[in-house]
């Protein structure tokens, strides 16, 4: 059975390094672009991939339980509102930035 | 209705005067304090010039900046001394920090009887679980009396700075109301209704949950209602304000924090005199754990929560449209 707890700890640890590199990507990202699509692109990253491989790799440390239930109903939540978060900021910046087509092209015909 | 003072008489009383201000036929502030609107500040171009030219004067002949060796030497020496001093108060600090007791020890004097009774007699006097909501709601619910309105006074100033007469100006084109952003109301986004749909009621149980069970588990009162009110933000963010003054207007607002902290303050005075420690009060504290256990503990979070929620929701409301 040892072997089957290194298993489960190797795994767990590797889905967690993978959501923390997400989260560093996301950081990056954010502080590295200056406009705010692509800051706001680089930021649901880690609002979906990112927390989504941190939690898998948290359920995994602690099994099957009431408290990993919770977990996954964090990672449903974030994945409900974050894109919604992400499309209404957009939206709002292509309705009230009037000097848009500096910025990047769009679909005229939208609206 | 019989008075004693005939009509005339009765028209120079204070009482008369002060029936009329309430119901409004008299506002005593007309013609006697005018209120002004400030003038924008306007600087002459002439005033403007003569002023820099007073100053560059004033720094080259009467202090002669560049020169004057006092005025040089008292520019460093100050730069000098503010840091000499920032150093030597920190130094203080920590020169001082070192003589606090240490993290967790027993003789410490934070650990003194009242935590102890707290511990010990915590879950027999109140009868909840929660140990922290029985503090803030039973040995020191005067205390959450005094937070809870201190969010409804707060809601007050607000709205007597941010409202806006209803019968100011109405007809507006839609342009001016584009332009105008108290007025402009996003177009409805079918994304976020859909699941503003799946999410609000969601949120709205969880919240109902958490003030439920605050004596139970970790929450109450407090969390529970901002979690409420942040439900009934997403839900007017995504149908607007038509559909959210179908059931929550200014009235709503007023009455379920009159109801709310009214019957916080008379169940508290209740059990402050009557139920002072080792007297009965006749609230049955019921088996901990229970959900309707502990006494006034229950209602009292629902009515915090009530005021937590409505209070988050009408500053939102107010500081996005000025009223709701």
């Amino acid at each position: 059975m040892a072997i089957l707890e290194w298993i489960r700890f190797l795994v767990g640890a590797a889905f967690l390094l993978g959501g923390l590199t997400v989260f560093g990507i996301e950081l990056f990202g954010v502080f590295h672009y200056k406009y705010v699509l692509n800051r706001m692109h680089a930021a649901a990253l880690g609002d979906t991939l990112g927390i989504a491989l941190c939690m898998l790799g948290l359920v995994i440390f602690s099994g099957f339980n009431f408290t990993s239930v919770k977990m996954i109903l964090v990672v449903v939540f974030l994945w409900f509102a974050s894109p919604v978060a992400s499309h209404m900021v957009a939206r709002f910046e292509v309705s009230t930035n009037e000097e848009i087509e500096k910025e990047c092209e769009i679909d005229k015909g939208e609206e | 209705m019989s008075r004693l003072l005939s009509e005339e008489e009765y028209r120079k009383t204070k009482a008369y005067r002060m029936k009329r201000w309430y119901h409004g036929d008299k506002d005593p502030y007309i013609s006697k304090v005018e209120m002004k609107p400030q003038k924008p500040f306007k600087e002459d171009v002439e005033l403007q010039r003569k002023r820099l030219h007073d100053e560059l004067i004033l720094n080259q002949r009467i202090y002669d900046v560049e020169h004057n060796n006092k005025i040089l030497a008292f520019r460093k020496f100050y730069r000098f001394i503010s840091v000499i001093f920032v150093a030597a108060l920190m130094a203080i600090l920590l020169y001082m920090v070192s003589y606090l007791p240490p993290t967790g020890d027993a003789t410490n004097p934070d650990n003194n009887e009242v935590a102890a009774k707290y511990i010990e007699d915590g879950m027999a006097d109140t009868g909840a679980v929660n140990i922290v909501t029985g503090m803030i709601l039973d040995y020191r619910a005067f205390d959450t009396l005094g937070e809870s309105n201190v969010l409804f006074i707060a809601t007050c100033a607000v709205l007597i700075l941010l409202r806006l007469d209803k019968n100011e100006k109405t007809d507006t084109t839609k342009e001016e109301e584009e332009e105008n952003d108290r007025l402009y109301e996003p177009k409805n986004d079918i994304i976020l209704q859909k699941v503003a749909f799946f999410l609000v009621p969601l949120i709205i149980i969880f919240g109902i949950y958490v003030i439920l069970n605050g004596h139970i588990s970790p929450g109450g009162g407090f969390s529970g209602g901002a979690i409420i009110g942040a439900g009934l933000i997403l839900y007017l963010n995504a149908f607007g304000f038509q559909k959210t003054e179908r059931f929550f207007t200014q009235k709503t607002y007023k009455w379920i924090c009159f109801v709310a902290l009214s019957f916080y303050c008379l169940a508290k005075t209740y059990s402050f005199y009557c139920g002072a420690h080792h007297l009965e009060t006749g609230i049955p504290l019921g088996t901990p754990g229970d959900i309707i256990s502990a006494g006034l503990i229950l209602p009292l979070n629902i009515c915090v929560g009530l005021v937590v929620a409505c209070t988050m929701y009408a500053f939102y409301a107010m500081f996005r449209k000025g009223g709701f």
